[in-house]
């Protein structure tokens, strides 16, 4: 009897705990998706804040593809992002699986640099590399985002998907070897389709930083034809007028593709990390 | 020795050799570009520190420590590191128990949870830009919605001017900080309880123990490993970041916002004053490298740097 009832409070205050998270996350999500559909009058109507749009408009949306040339912004969000991940990913599998399965002289080292990565203000290595890619003729240009993304994310990706790789059991891979496989072979074919949700968790958090990223852009690009959609939105925050509702409806726009990523992908990212999870 | 033997020999010379480069195989494509780009570019900042490096200067000359008399000479020095230190702590120490709490409620199954979970993590996915451009606008002094939430549950008789206000601005941005790192801490803690075997649990209920009981002996001594690492990491990645700064307040009102690493970014690109950027960059990183040390040392640590 007792038990029955303290496992209802349990329940109860279960919900009120996820209650109030559900809405901390939705609210503000919701009052930028509102605010991007309402007309500019009523935005800025002191008087009367509205909870739900009076009239319902798109023209924050067509006055933001008037004023940036968006889809340019898009596909170079696309590119650089892509490539990154996709070159993170590779080089993460690489390096995981390196500190994963061998002992060699230096481990500890490599860890303790790749953690000293974390601890290096972005500014101090933007700096000299803004020196030497305007050397290069690499200023406004997406190779030095790309060359900035892959090192900035690599650090920790390489770390995460070494812990997936240790979830895996040698023996799977043994098993391989006394069959003649050779070493890429086996991790080819045996070892990264068991662990799929794992690089699906790096690449997502891969995509996610390079896709998000605005300092470096804003530094390393310097011409409207190559910037990213962050650097395109940052345009619009004029010092004196702020075009709320275009800039809202450009933030829904820019989250759009990494949320609706997410959804699909945050079960294989949960899952991965409750595997790396047990290494901490 | 015979001929065969000796082949033999240096067969498994060459393949114990093969064998011990193996690991530099895998490594090297990672290790050497990174070592290269984060190589270069910190001993070229440390160079740059000591000169009167500034964009398009021809005669470049190293000036002793003249960039960090500058520092420290600077008005607004130790107002900026004290905002850094209560942006951090406080931005860490929110983030941290609002995961944990979100972690513990999602331990159990329940209905919609894939579902539930997909919506809660979600700010992991979003920018600090976009986010720091939503909060900038809820908080908005004139047409935001919190001041208008606040006026209707008669909380203030006139709402205030959050980001033009000092020390408000920053309380103001250590929110946007928090909610957008609450889903990190979640997962990582979630993940860290998923894997918790649940037989301790069941022993543990036996012996009669309560939540509480649980709670301390059990899961905080299971999940400390992860525990120490995020809030290491995350510690370290907040202290760097500030493009929620720039966004939402570039600083002001008169630096009451500012940061470390935003004033450093300031410095450089508005004055291109890359000398005292530098100067500025190693004091940060040399703040960092000393909370690491420390944290680690306190916590216990074992694995440094296995993050």
């Amino acid at each position: 009897m007792k038990r029955t009832t303290s496992r209802r409070i349990e329940t109860v205050i279960r919900v009120i705990v996820l209650t109030f998270y559900g809405l901390l996350v939705v609210l503000p999500i919701y009052w930028m998706v509102i605010t991007s559909f309402k007309t500019n009058p009523e935005i800025v109507n002191t008087q009367h804040i509205t909870y739900f749009p009076e009239t319902f408009t798109l023209e924050n949306y067509q006055s933001l593809f008037r004023m940036l040339s968006y889809s340019t912004y898009l596909k170079n969000s696309i590119i650089v992002t892509l490539v990154s991940a996709i070159v993170i990913v590779f080089l993460s599998i690489l390096g995981g699986y390196g500190l994963a399965r061998f002992k060699f002289k230096g481990k500890g080292g490599v860890l303790i640099f790749f953690m000293l990565t974390q601890m290096i203000p972005c500014i101090l290595v933007i700096i000299p590399l803004y020196i030497v890619f305007s050397k290069m003729g690499l200023i406004n240009t997406r190779i030095a985002l790309f060359i900035y993304y892959v090192i900035t994310n690599c650090p920790f990706c390489v770390v995460t998907m070494r812990s997936f790789f240790e979830r895996i059991p040698y023996e799977l891979e043994e098993a391989a070897y006394v069959d003649g496989c050779g070493r890429l072979e086996t991790l080819w074919r045996v070892v990264l389709p068991v662990m799929f949700s794992g690089i699906v968790a790096v690449f997502v958090f891969a995509f996610i930083g390079a896709w998000n990223e605005l300092i470096a852009g804003t530094i390393f690009l310097n011409t409207p034809d190559m910037w990213t959609i962050p650097v395109g939105l940052k345009s619009l925050i004029g010092k004196y007028s702020v075009q709320w509702g275009a800039l809202m409806a450009g933030g829904v726009l820019a989250l759009l593709p990494t949320a609706i990523m997410f959804m699909f992908v945050q079960r294989y990212v949960v899952e991965g990390m409750t595997a790396g999870a047990v290494k901490g | 020795m015979s001929k065969r033997a000796n082949d033999e020999k240096r067969a498994m010379g060459a393949l114990s050799r093969r064998r011990k480069n193996m690991p530099y195989y895998f490594m090297l494509p990672v290790l050497l570009p990174l070592v290269l780009l984060f190589g270069y570019p910190l001993i070229k900042s440390c160079i740059i520190a000591f000169q009167n490096y500034k964009l398009g200067n021809p005669d470049i000359y190293f000036n002793d420590f003249e960039n960090f008399r500058k520092l420290f000479a600077d008005r607004d020095f130790f107002l900026i590191l004290k905002n850094s230190l209560i942006y951090v702590i406080g931005s860490v120490a929110g983030q941290f128990f609002l995961g944990l709490g979100l972690a513990l409620a999602l331990k159990k199954k329940f209905p919609g949870r894939g579902i539930y979970q997909s919506i809660v993590f979600l700010p992991w996915a979003f920018s600090a830009f976009v986010v720091g451009l939503l909060f900038r606008w809820s908080f908005n002094g004139e047409y935001g919605v919190v001041n208008d939430l606040l006026l209707k549950l008669n909380i203030v008789e006139k709402g205030p001017a959050w980001l033009g206000t000092p020390g408000l601005s920053l309380l103001v941005v250590t929110i946007a900080m928090i909610w957008i790192g609450i889903p990190f801490f979640g997962i990582m803690i979630l993940a860290a309880l998923q894997s918790i075997p649940n037989d301790v649990f069941e022993a543990a209920d036996i012996d009669g123990c309560g939540i509480f009981r649980k709670f301390f002996s059990i899961t905080v001594p299971y999940i400390k490993p992860t525990i120490i690492i995020t809030i290491l990491l995350r510690t370290i990645w907040i202290f760097n970041s500030f493009d929620l700064i720039i966004i939402m307040t570039e600083g002001g009102p008169a630096n009451y916002s500012q940061t470390l690493p935003s004033y450093i970014y300031t410095k450089a690109f508005s004055a291109y004053d890359f000398g005292l950027a530098g100067a500025f960059g190693l004091m940060l990183m040399l703040i960092l490298g000393m909370y690491a040390v420390v944290f680690l040392k306190i916590s216990n640590y074992e694995e440094a740097g296995d993050f």
